[in-house]
């Protein structure tokens, strides 16, 4: 009896749920959040004001990036009156729910994306806005040329930049001076010295520079383009012979022979792999690898993990050869405008608040430093912007000649492990291959096949 | 020397059984331990130390994981009420769904029983990344992304969409005599009345562990959330967790480790109270077999 009126109870729960579930389904089969379902549970109701609004933005970070961007379009409200929804998370995941909701035209009306996403997602130009058609109301000429060429797709202006990026070294001094060394590096030689002396005062288990497969890579970029003078990869084409690489790979061994960066082997023992970064591991932490290679924006990262941050320095971009500076930077992110937007004037003026106004006073330097003129005086006027961020992302951007190609950080090339990066430089490093050339010609057929494949869309 | 009394054998052979249980059932359980003790220490400590009691412990951690709010948005209690609005239904409909579907292959004749069972086991082998696109899809066009009632994340399974749950009790219906059901029939009872009457008592401890699972897995469940939640106001545990965890700028992980450890805390005690259950039924099940 006792189950027979379980089972009668259940049924009758689930008839409930059912009719309720019938009632909203229809109801909100147009705009998906209106609350016209809200006094079914009380949560939603109490809420309505960040459920609701006239706009809509997504963006992914921590949780200081969650603070700022709600601050900032508190004040924005505040300001114009206009509601702004949010939708925020973490990265992991953030891309595959991103591109499921660009495709079912489901995306919020303004997106915080990544560079590489405007080609991916929005290659024909379907997706974003053309923000040039709006620039009566977003001050364009607060953003340097060449990052608003960056973000021009299929020949729209379909984001606008937030923050540039690019790779520059970070030292913990208080290991150098331990090695007996005061000044932060600034040649090859001087490299190549700090191996020396950590070796030799510090002993075998001592670095001064720590590099990952994707950190040699890009470093031998570097390399190559200051020492030949050329872009890696101009018109979807490697601008480089396979000898040429190989000098490069000769240059990163040159590194790992004297002592300046630990084997990859040495690496992987100490748990750094494509999952671990550097900066979780022990030797990073206590100060044994006192050197990376890394994006500006990752500084504070690197800073927090050590044991002791008091010695964590910016580094100088280094010089290896005499025909160019070498190096790039790239659009680490941008804001853009989805085709799906309704109201495409406010959201217009909600990236012009974020970027050229009073917002990016708030957002300081939480998305990177301000591409935008007056977004960084802004920011810089507010005191909310990191100086450390701020010193790197200025070295890199007043050192690097040369452009990212696209398909440079393309997955088949980047992943790891898998990537054609990854198989290289680790292959190399544990003397899988017989020699440097045949490193090269790895590393240019795998290069080669994936512009081709970038090229067939 | 004289040969050793029977009882000091018993008992030396005894010691090293639990000897080696222990041993082994330590080094299992020293994972969660670490945990635990992670939660009280810091970034640099976590990555550097395997001990699990922390030097400098602090309880940081715990006091970020109640408090940490995003402006009001959410906060740790409210994710768990989310996610058990969902997970519950979700639950039972798992199991009544499963269990009818179940009923109807294992005891029923009808036209193309075979091949429709070949069908739902063949979706067995089908990984959910195949699935998420054309789901979401689907759930596009009934506009239920972002459903405030979490539409898309429960009423799959009121049609038995967990074939492993299906296939599970096909099989345990399977055992049960259908001696059984005649009998019932002759006392005259329906389809419907053998079902609860008669096998689903002799298949509890087999819906207890449906209803586990189907638990468990729903509340670790991470990329059903992800794409079809996208109000933080409305984040289950699975997406509160992460939500700090970005690779780009760091985060403190002893917060993480004790909002993961709050967040296990419910789908512990609901295993244990489950387990007696289940232990039950097995024992129940063995004597009148």
């Amino acid at each position: 009896m006792k189950k027979a009126i379980a089972l009668a109870l259940a049924g009758v729960m689930s008839v409930g749920l059912l009719a309720g579930c019938g009632s909203s389904g229809s109801s909100s089969s147009g705009a998906a959040s209106e609350s016209a379902t809200g006094e079914t549970s009380a949560t939603t109701a109490s809420d309505s004001g960040s459920g609701s609004g006239d706009l809509s933005i997504s963006w992914w970070g921590g949780d200081s990036r969650h603070t700022a961007y709600q601050n900032a379009l508190a004040a924005f409200t505040e300001e114009t009156g206009i509601q702004v929804s949010t939708h925020y998370g973490a990265w992991s995941g953030w891309e595959d729910q991103t591109s499921a909701a660009l495709y079912s035209d489901n995306a919020e009306d303004v997106m915080q994306v990544n560079w590489n996403w405007l080609s991916q997602y929005s290659g024909d130009g379907s997706k974003f806005v053309d923000l040039n058609e709006y620039s009566d109301i977003i001050d364009l000429s607060q953003f340097p040329q060449s990052t608003l060429d960056a973000c021009t797709v299929a020949g729209k202006l379909q984001a606008l930049p937030v923050s540039m990026t690019g790779r520059i070294f970070y030292w913990n001094m208080n290991t150098f001076k331990q090695a007996g060394i005061e000044e932060v590096p600034s040649t090859l030689d001087d490299l190549y010295a700090a191996g020396e002396a950590f070796k030799t005062n510090l002993g075998d288990d001592y670095y001064p520079l720590a590099l990952g497969e994707y950190d040699r890579m890009l470093l031998m970029t570097f390399y190559l383009e200051s020492t030949y003078g050329k872009p890696w990869v101009e018109d979807n084409t490697l601008q480089y012979t396979v000898e040429e690489i190989a000098t490069g790979i000769d240059f990163i061994q040159s590194l790992e022979d004297n002592h300046v960066i630990p084997s990859l082997q040495t690496m992987n023992a100490a748990g750094i792999d494509g999952n671990n970064s550097i900066d979780k591991s022990e030797q990073w932490i206590n100060g044994m690898y006192a050197g990376i290679f890394e994006w500006d924006s990752s500084a504070t990262k690197y800073q927090g993990s050590l044991a002791d941050p008091s010695g964590f320095t910016v580094g100088n971009e280094i010089k290896f050869g005499d025909k160019a500076n070498g190096g790039f930077s790239k659009v680490s992110m941008g804001l853009a405008i989805t085709e799906t937007c309704q109201d495409k004037e406010a959201a217009a003026k909600l990236i012009n608040f974020l970027l050229n106004g009073d917002g990016a006073s708030i957002m300081g330097s939480e998305c990177g430093i301000p591409n935008s003129a007056s977004g960084l005086a802004a920011a810089e006027a507010a005191g909310a912007v990191d100086e450390l961020v701020l010193e790197a992302n200025t070295k890199v951007m007043a050192f690097v000649d040369f452009q990212l190609d696209p398909t440079y950080e393309s997955n088949d090339l980047k992943a790891n492990p898998g990537g054609v990066y990854t198989d290289v430089f680790g292959g190399y490093s544990y003397g899988e291959y017989a020699d440097s050339t045949e490193a090269a010609t790895d590393l240019y057929d795998g290069v080669t096949e994936a512009l081709e494949d970038a090229a067939k869309g | 020397m004289t040969p050793m009394k029977l009882e000091t054998r018993h008992k030396i052979a005894r010691f090293f059984q639990y000897f080696v249980l222990i041993v082994v059932g330590f080094v299992m359980i020293y994972p969660l331990l670490w945990m635990i003790g992670a939660t009280f220490k810091s970034n640099a400590e976590i990555f550097t130390s395997i001990g699990f009691i922390p030097t400098n412990p602090t309880l940081d951690g715990y006091i970020a994981a109640v408090t940490q709010n995003y402006g009001g948005d959410i906060n740790i209690w409210r994710a768990f009420l989310n996610t058990y609005s969902y997970v519950i239904p979700k639950v039972i409909f798992t199991v009544i769904s499963s269990v009818i579907a179940a009923y109807g292959f294992s005891r029923f004749k009808f036209k193309g029983r075979d091949v429709l069972f070949s069908i739902m086991i063949s979706t067995l082998f089908l990984p959910q990344v195949v699935l998420n696109v054309p789901q979401y899809l689907m759930y596009n066009t009934f506009g239920w992304i972002n459903s405030p009632l979490y539409l898309p994340l429960w009423v799959p399974t009121l049609f038995a969409t967990e074939t492993y749950f299906v296939y599970q009790l096909v099989q345990f219906m399977r055992s049960i005599p259908h001696d059984l059901d005649e009998a019932a029939s002759i006392d005259g009872c329906g389809p419907v009345k053998i079902l609860y009457k008669i096998i689903c008592p002799m298949l509890s401890p087999s819906l207890v562990a449906c209803g586990l699972f189907q638990f468990m897995w729903s509340c670790n469940d991470f990329m059903g959330p992800l794409l079809y939640v996208t109000t933080p106001t409305k984040y289950p545990m699975s997406i509160f967790v992460k939500l700090s965890m970005d690779g780009d700028t760091g985060f403190n992980w002893n917060r993480i480790l004790a909002l993961s450890l709050i967040s296990i805390i419910p789908q512990l005690i609901v295993f244990f109270a489950a387990q007696d259950a289940f232990i039950d039924g097995i024992a129940a099940g063995s004597v009148k077999g």
